[in-house]
């Protein structure tokens, strides 16, 4: 029964409140809750893209276009080639290698759907300046890394219309979740035979923090599907080659062994200092791990390792 | 005699100095400073500033008053904690902005990680969102798309509940070998946390989804745009769009101001700094669903959408961080979960399994929640191989490694969840180690 308050309110406000967008929510038992949403804000923010073409916006782009977009923006992290500098995803190759002991995931080798690879690059790429591409460049890079894949050839040029009908060689080889996969029982005692408890890998013993800060050579792993080598090889392409590749400011170039025998001989400890700390020389100066102070020592190390190698 | 008392004083302050640092870094810092000063006097001196503290002395802190209330208006641990960390491996990812940190499990007590230690993923690195203008959009096949701002989303009936959250990668190096040297990392892409939001049914049921909806797409605000397509099952079931954690607004580390959290799944599919939200009839295949998250098998096939993190445990003490210090009695414990509800039993083996004891549970046991267990233990000091061995309200029986590898090789990467094995060494340290 209505008490007067509620009688009071609705004869005051009449018809009008009734029409409003939050009665009519709470009529249909919702809350009424958030503005609507436009189509031109919905658009501002509609970026994916799915396998069947649906949310490509109109445009095109040329393998040829691509190169140029793809040694300017891509080239640093991803090689070339698509073969991967300094740890980042490799792009292309690894084809066939997939039932390997270490098989390599690429577009090519791995990848599912085209429609991926455009999308990626879009609302991803460049890594440093994400939704920085033009919609034809996005189409065009995309080409060029399929070409990269000789998935097309040089003279393609890649559209809204016939994206979806570009196929990837790996395509059908996704299946659906099959777990549970292992049937291990409840076993409380003699599970096995004691004669057949064998340690077959043992980590590292662990080294508290402030511990010896051991330089590896070359280490191996994976991660989130990121392969990763880490080499002084890309340390070096990556950090040092800014100045070593050819002697800027002083600094003594790779595979100059008559600017490098000397130093060489005062041995790789002082070599490592001199490039972890910094060091001021009669020809100049090297800043404390060339001013990418991120790295960490041991990949210092390991880039000093591969210019001494270069430059005996 | 001045020169001992000159001796007396150099330890003191020594040792005063040393109280500053955590454990391992105190017993260093001991360890140096005393040889620095030779052999003579060390043990009066050094058992000299410890009988000042403990019985029958009376500690300095005991004797005086201590700082006002609100010195920290935002309370932090202890000085004595400053080892409690997040922690990193250099060498996994190729930058430290796409990368990964991992929880400090070994010092961790109950089932709820604190906050500040949470371990971090990201795909762009972390963004600095204002709340104030952040909005959540969910659109296509909906009756009604919405824009909602954080305000609208703290209006809806808010839902609590406390669920794990881990890395589908998380252990993912293990795969081949022993290879990590502590617990940190060899388990730690995992949390669990009291999280605070409204259920996405709540949000979806406000738009009015359209027949024929099956899947949801998720999408990030960050640079990455992260996005993962999620099927409308789980969004009906306990997905949670979650703006608290812990009591309090989430970390920016964990999505701030909110995010999606699908209990007991992958973890990046819990998509943080949440933006948009897209219904429609069929996955989108993005690259965080394809290129990664996907389980290569030894046939060359992948399985796609494996979402659940299936059920699994490991020791946390003793571990390589917290070695045994002498034989006999001690309290073996560690943590189990499963993606797929409650667990119902963990079992303990110190023979490599050859045999197992039921261990007894010591927090609330919840659905997809860590699940704090442990076992009493008496140390003939002998070594030792210790498995920890969960079992789910499914049924399901965490796997050995040799059943996990029958079953799909060694280059899966993710969903490693094998029963793991610490090789306890007669001198107390605790290594990593896998078992024939």
């Amino acid at each position: 029964m209505p008490n007067l308050h509620n009688y009071l309110i609705t004869f005051a406000l009449g018809a009008s409140i009734l029409a409003s967008p939050m009665v009519l929510a709470a009529q249909e038992g919702r809350f009424g809750y958030g503005s609507p949403a436009s189509a031109e804000q919905i658009a501002g923010w509609d970026i994916d893209v799915r396998p069947d073409g649906q949310g490509l916006p109109p445009g095109e782009g040329s393998v040829e276009d691509g190169e140029e977009l793809y040694e300017e923006k891509c080239a640093l992290c991803h090689g070339s080639f698509g073969e991967s500098v300094s740890g980042y995803p490799a792009l292309a190759g690894g084809g066939g290698s997939l039932t390997d002991p270490r098989p390599k995931k690429t577009v090519g080798s791995y990848w599912r759907y085209t429609s991926t690879l455009w999308d990626y690059i879009h609302r991803a790429m460049p890594f440093t300046q994400p939704e920085s591409l033009s919609d034809d460049e996005v189409y065009a890079i995309t080409a060029y890394v399929l070409h990269l894949n000789d998935i097309v050839d040089y003279e393609f040029v890649l559209t809204r219309d016939n994206l979806t009908e570009v196929r990837l060689p790996n395509e059908d080889n996704f299946i659906p979740d099959q777990r549970p996969d292992t049937r291990n029982k409840r076993c409380m005692k003699r599970c096995k035979d004691p004669a057949d408890v064998k340690v077959a890998s043992e980590a590292a013993a662990y080294v508290p923090e402030g511990g010896p800060d051991a330089l590896y050579s070359e280490v191996e792993a994976q991660e989130d599907g990121i392969v990763t080598t880490v080499t002084g090889n890309g340390v070096y392409e990556r950090h040092c080659a800014l100045c070593h590749a050819d002697g800027i400011g002083g600094a003594p170039a790779i595979g100059d062994t008559s600017a490098w025998s000397a130093r060489i001989e005062q041995g790789l400890d002082v070599l490592y200092r001199h490039a972890i700390e910094g060091y001021s020389g009669e020809d100049g100066i090297m800043p404390p791990k060339g001013g990418f102070v991120n790295l960490s020592d041991s990949e210092v190390g390991l880039a000093v390792d591969y210019i001494v190698e270069q430059s005996q | 005699m001045q020169k001992q008392q000159q001796l007396d004083q150099l330890v003191r302050s020594v040792a005063e100095s040393g109280e500053k640092l955590n454990g391992a870094e105190r017993r260093h810092f001991l360890k140096n400073g005393l040889a620095l000063l030779g052999g003579a006097g060390l043990v009066s001196a050094a058992s000299g500033v410890a009988a000042q503290a403990m019985p029958p002395g009376i500690p300095s802190w005991t004797k005086s008053l201590g700082s006002a209330v609100n010195t920290n208006p935002y309370g932090m641990p202890s000085p004595h904690e400053a080892g409690l960390q997040r922690r990193t491996v250099e060498w996994l990812t190729a930058d430290k902005i796409a990368s990964v940190s991992f929880t400090p499990l070994a010092d961790l007590k109950g089932i709820i990680t604190p906050s500040g230690v949470v371990f971090e993923r990201y795909h762009a690195g972390l963004p600095d969102v204002d709340p104030n203008q952040h909005r959540l959009m969910i659109h296509g096949m909906v009756d009604r798309p919405l824009i909602f701002s954080m305000e609208d989303l703290m209006r809806f009936p808010s839902v609590s509940m406390i669920r794990f959250l881990e890395c589908p990668a998380n252990g993912g190096m293990e795969w081949r070998a022993a290879q990590m040297d502590r617990l940190q990392f060899s388990h730690g892409m995992l949390s669990c946390c009291e999280w605070t939001g409204v259920l996405l049914s709540t949000l979806l049921q406000e738009c009015g989804v359209q027949k024929g909806a099956k899947w949801i797409l998720a999408e990030g605000s960050d640079g990455s745009h992260m996005s993962r397509s999620i099927p409308m099952e789980k969004a009906m079931d306990d997905a949670l769009i979650v703006y608290a954690q812990n009591g309090e607004a989430l970390r920016p580390e964990q999505g701030y101001p909110v995010r999606l959290i699908n209990p007991g799944w992958e973890g990046n599919t819990c998509v943080k700094w949440l933006r948009r939200l897209e219904i429609g009839d069929q996955p989108w295949y993005h690259r965080e669903e394809t290129s990664k998250y996907t389980d290569l098998l030894p046939s060359g096939k992948a399985r796609e959408f494996t979402f659940v993190q299936e059920a699994n445990s490991v020791l946390t003490n003793p571990c390589p961080e917290k070695p045994l210090t002498k034989p006999g009695k001690l309290w073996v414990e560690g943590l189990a979960w499963s993606g797929r509800g409650r667990i119902k039993h963990v079992d303990v083996s110190f023979d490599g399994g050859v045999s197992w004891r039921e261990a007894r549970f010591t927090s609330v046991v919840e659905p997809r929640a860590l699940t704090r267990f442990g076992v009493e233990w008496d140390w003939n000091g002998n070594p030792a191989l210790l498995q920890s061995r969960a079992v789910d309200e499914t049924g399901y029986v965490q796997p050995t490694y040799s059943q996990l590898r029958d079953a799909r090789g060694s280059s899966s990467i993710y969903h490693k969840n094998a029963i793991h094995t610490w090789k306890l060494n007669s001198d107390g340290s605790v290594v990593n180690a896998q078992l024939a």
